[in-house]
């Protein structure tokens, strides 16, 4: 690769994207004005909040006590709000005609006993209608009835029919922000006041008034300042660079592919002599830039704005303290943008180079969002912090690490430096091939546009029909299954387990109508030859010994990496108890060949099917058929509900593929799928006594703490090796069925001798 | 010079298989000489001239171009080769100018040796005015001229021109042709793509009529008029084309 060249393609892409006013826009315009006028707004409606008085109707005022005083000249009393405030509180004296409500009130709401169910009472909720109308009809937000008369606090006769409890009604409409706002608004303001009478009547009455009190509880933050602003940021500035590098990554890429496809410039780069890896690394660091620039511009806007509009609102929202982001955080942030925005760019400019238009690829960002969505959230949820398991997931470790960064906890920062740091790279790197693989390839680059008619589709799936499943067809099995399994596995996880009655019929249900049923409906319905696409043709015995052996030798390997999958995503909630209801369901079966069948064949041969069998012949028309195994396990790890589960899975897929691809039969794939699955139930369930009573496999397995077997490390090491050379000797097979296309070409290949003397002419 | 052996190319359809576009053609073509490839829309023309110029691989066959085979050493071809595309490719937010000089650049021409290159190829265009024009506001004819500009920059010895005159008036389209006959009689190799008859009567040395991804007939002009009694090229284009769909229809053998 040429430096000289890319540097040519990425100045003359730049100086293209700084021409064009779209992606001046989302760039620079958008950030520098979109923040400080959403924080206008934010301050205006602020303002309109605070500032705007609020009308209250006093409905038998005069019952108020004396003393201490609520209301004093139409106003309430400077004793318990500030004079600003005091005037935002317009009061409305009685009329003439509240009598009636006065009454109807009273009939209604002050007593409890007769109305219990207050939403059931009409009569509680006509009154409420009325003062709803009422409410209106006056332009007031609150109205406040004191119904009965309250004593002054000397006054009080403790025999007398005064002892109840006095009441004051405050009445809002919830429907109204207004409304809820000035109730909220008022009641502080009783509340004082209310104290003050209590501690009055107390007084009055010779009870000291800190009896009331009991006890008083304090609490305090010790939180620094510095510290809690860090918080607040940590968590914010990380996701809004995230978001916008990805968004400010699109858009140019976008322009930069689907755009020069479109304007058909692409074709006459590519004849030129920079290579196709040189424009695709130039396009690359445009994108980089512009997806940097975007994040920091945002980021910057975002955090001056912020600071300008909450120190204007000097109340805070919420009681949340804000204070300056810490300078170093915006350095961390500005370090970690530069992987971030490699990874984001690279991603866009490969979707973006499928595209054929620029319309189409506006339609990936959506997509790209929601793959990209869960892991930019992951970081933000109450529980999650840096581990080795977060560490190690793409987006989310970089942002937890991020996190850590930002509030100072250098140590922990440290200590998962190295995974985040892997596993960040490891993904730049592929999305990086990837855009090179994309330009590379000419069905990505000249794609045909393909007018989509529902009904020429339905009839093509079945008129075209081949032997083998199309790549599609495989495609919409593995979302079939996916679905169909999540829907049962939901239902079923409804009903409860009690006995192996119940489990058979469960297992037995998500398998045959989730697994089972769309494999073999699609291989009768969308194939020619279900039997060679199924894999059924039988093996020779040498190759199903070698299944069975390699699945007892890979047993341990897979059962080490189950155990260090563990460790990393420990499985959430008390697996105790589950594990306890488990042996009662075994305990119920009627033997231990029962449960064999139920939980490892039954599973084997219908996984075996659909995985290896439809699924995976599908994928075989790729060209390569590593990528074709990949592709299948990976399928076959995300039908499995767990995360630890599906990830261990997907291994043992890798190595179902291969056996499948290398043999064309599905046999020796279920022998070694039940051997596994027969391994790991025994294994689970096996009797200490069994194994001390036999002199090998006390070698084998051991229960180091009494609490389950595990295989001990030489046995690991020594059948890992086996299962290795076993391995190598199925990678050797001849793969008996050439693919089709192949042939042809190697036919034509042949025939094709350029000779000089026949292009004489 | 060029020469194509058996070239065949099918396309990947991830819902309908393979559709072969060429179906192992043949022909050569000379420096200093026109060829013209002729056939009615989806025949596989410019399928063909995206081998040449090494934007698409062949699936099977060869190509030499200049000495070099489009397998091998695609690379080089680059360097030997101008191509101007069907639609007028050119990036609408550069100028006549610095867009001739980027693909100046990109060829690796030293400074000075674009300089005076670029300066007369404009002078010669009569292009001087469009120099500090953005694209995007240029006409047809204006973006085809920057176009064949662009081209010829690095002065490549074998061009490729794929419907050069489509959408172009009366004058520019002369014009153009004009430029073509030039650019041949300099000795250099061009092969170029139609659907306008006279003018191929007018420019091509050779020609190949094509259809279905195969060549129908091939040979210089005298040749063909010769072969099939027809003086007038629009006419004879019109028998082949039928010729060639009797013929298909008899076999009934369908295409893949
Ligand atoms: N990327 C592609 N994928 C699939 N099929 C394609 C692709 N590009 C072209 N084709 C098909 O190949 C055939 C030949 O196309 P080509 O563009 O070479 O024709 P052409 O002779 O240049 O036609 P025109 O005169 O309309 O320009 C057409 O039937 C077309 O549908
Ligand atoms: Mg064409």
């Amino acid at each position: 690769m040429k430096w000289s060249t890319v540097k040519l393609i990425f100045s003359r892409e730049m100086r293209d994207q700084f021409r064009d006013r779209r992606t001046l826009f989302t760039v620079a315009i958008m950030p520098l004005i979109l923040y400080p006028l959403m924080g206008m707004a934010m301050l205006q409606v602020a303002q309109f909040m605070r500032e705007h008085p609020t009308d209250i109707w006093i409905v038998g005022g005069e019952n108020l006590p004396s003393s201490p005083s609520l209301i004093e000249d139409g106003e309430i009393s400077r004793n318990w709000v500030t004079e600003k405030n005091q005037k935002l509180l317009r009061l409305q004296g009685s009329g003439e005609d509240d009598a009636q409500f006065f009454s109807l009130i009273k009939e209604f709401k002050e007593n409890p006993e007769a109305n219990t169910g207050r939403t059931e009472n009409p009569g509680s909720q006509l009154v409420d209608r009325l003062l709803e109308k009422q409410m209106q009809d006056r332009k007031v937000d609150l109205a406040i009835v004191i119904p009965n008369p309250i004593g002054s606090p000397s006054a009080i006769d403790f025999n007398g029919p005064q002892a109840a409890t006095s009441k004051i009604f405050v009445f809002h409409n919830s429907a109204e922000d207004k409304s809820k706002i000035a109730a909220d608004r008022l009641r502080v303001i009783l509340d004082r006041w209310k104290h003050a009478y209590v501690e009055n009547t107390l007084g009055e009455n010779s009870v000291p008034p800190w009896l009331i009190q009991g006890i008083e509880i304090n609490g305090a933050d010790v939180a620094d300042k510095q510290g809690k602003s860090a918080a607040m940021w940590s968590k914010i500035l990380p996701f809004v660079v995230m978001v916008w590098s990805l968004t400010g990554a699109f858009y140019p890429a976008i322009d930069l592919c689907a755009g020069e496809k479109e304007r058909g410039t692409f074709e006459t780069l590519l004849s030129s002599p920079a290579k196709r890896s040189e424009i695709a690394i130039g396009k690359l660091l445009t994108v980089i830039s512009f997806s940097m620039a975007t994040a920091l511009l945002n980021m910057f806007s975002m955090a001056f704005t912020g600071l300008f509009v909450y120190s204007r609102m000097t109340a805070g929202i919420g009681g949340m303290e804000m204070g300056a982001p810490p300078m170093a955080s915006l350095m961390w942030l500005v370090v970690a943008l530069v992987p971030i925005s490699a990874l984001f760019s690279a991603v866009a400019l490969a979707a973006a180079a499928f595209a054929r238009s620029s319309k189409e690829g506006q339609y990936y960002l959506v997509p790209l969002m929601m793959i990209s969505m869960p892991l930019m959230i992951i970081p933000m949820l109450p529980a999650a912090k840096l581990d080795l398991g977060t560490s190690l997931i793409p987006v989310s470790g970089l942002m937890l690490l991020l996190r850590s960064l930002i509030e100072g906890h250098y140590a922990q920062a440290l200590q998962f430096f190295a995974p985040v740091c892997c596993v960040t790279t490891i993904c730049c790197w592929v999305a990086v091939r990837w855009v090179v693989y994309q330009f590379n390839s000419e069905t990505v680059l000249f794609r045909a546009s393909e007018r989509f008619a529902v009904s020429a589709w339905v009839k093509s799936i079945f008129n075209q029909r081949h032997d083998i499943p199309s790549l599609g067809n495989a495609f919409l099995c593995c979302i079939a299954i996916l679905v169909l399994k999540f829907f049962i596995g939901t239902a079923a996880a409804g009903i409860a387990l009690e006995s192996f009655i119940d489990l058979t019929t469960i297992t037995l249900a998500v398998l045959l109508a989730g697994v089972l049923a769309p494999s073999l409906i699609m291989a009768l319905m969308l194939t020619t030859n279900a039997w060679k696409t199924l894999k059924l043709s039988l093996c020779s015995i040498p190759v199903a010994c070698a299944a069975a052996i390699m699945a007892i030798c890979f047993h341990p390997a897979l059962m080490a990496l189950t155990s260090l999958v563990m460790t990393i995503y420990p499985p959430i909630g008390d697996m105790s108890q589950v594990g306890g209801m488990f042996d009662t369901i075994m305990g119920s079966a009627p033997g231990f060949w029962a449960i064999l069948l139920v939980m490892a064949v039954a599973p084997a041969i219908i996984e075996e099917l659909a995985f290896r069998g439809f699924i995976l012949s599908g994928f075989e028309r790729l060209r390569n058929k590593w990528q074709a195994i990949l592709l299948a396990s990976l399928f076959f790890g995300m039908a499995h509900s767990f995360i630890q589960q599906s990830i261990v899975t997907a291994f043992v897929g890798v190595i179902l593929g291969i056996i499948a691809v290398q043999t064309r039969s599905i046999i020796p794939c279920m022998i070694y799928h039940v051997t596994h699955n027969s391994l790991t139930l025994i294994l689970s369930m096996i009797a200490p006594s069994r194994v001390e009573s036999s002199p090998v496999l006390q070698n084998i397995i051991h229960s180091p703490d009494g609490n389950g077997f595990e295989y001990t490390t030489f046995a690991t090491v020594a059948m890992a090796v086996i299962a290795c050379g076993i391995m190598a000797w199925f990678l050797k097979l001849e793969v008996q069925e050439p693919a089709a296309p192949a042939a042809e070409i190697d036919e034509n290949i042949k025939d094709v001798e350029f000779t000089p003397a026949e292009s004489a002419v | 010079m060029i020469h194509v052996r058996r070239l065949r190319k099918s396309y990947q359809d991830l819902q309908t298989g393979t559709f072969t576009a060429l179906d192992g053609i043949s022909f050569d073509a000379m420096p200093g000489q026109i060829y013209g490839l002729l056939g009615p829309n989806g025949a596989g023309k410019t399928t063909a001239l995206r081998i040449l110029s090494t934007v698409l691989k062949p699936t099977s066959g060869t190509a030499v171009v200049n000495g070099f085979d489009v397998n091998k050493s695609p690379e080089k071809i680059r360097h030997q080769i101008g191509f101007v595309s069907c639609n007028t490719a050119i990036y609408d937010r550069m100028t006549a100018w610095e867009l001739v000089r980027y693909f100046g650049q990109l060829y690796e021409m030293n400074e000075d040796k674009l300089q005076m290159r670029m300066e007369g190829i404009f002078e010669r265009f009569q292009m001087n005015d469009l120099r500090n024009l953005l694209c995007s506001k240029m006409s047809t004819g204006m973006m085809q001229k920057v176009s064949i500009a662009r081209a010829i920059v690095h002065d490549p010895p074998v061009l490729i021109f794929d419907e050069a005159t489509s959408g172009l008036d009366i004058l520019v389209a002369r014009e153009v042709l004009r430029t073509i006959e030039q650019l041949a009689d300099q000795g250099k190799c061009i092969i170029f793509s139609s659907h306008i008859m006279t003018e191929v009567q007018r420019l091509c040395d050779r020609i190949a009529i094509m259809s279905h991804g195969k060549i129908l007939t091939e040979g210089t002009i005298e040749d063909i008029v010769e072969r099939y009694g027809e003086r007038d090229i629009e006419e004879l284009f019109y028998q082949v084309i039928r010729e060639s769909s009797k013929e298909k229809r008899k076999p009934s053998t369908a295409g893949a």
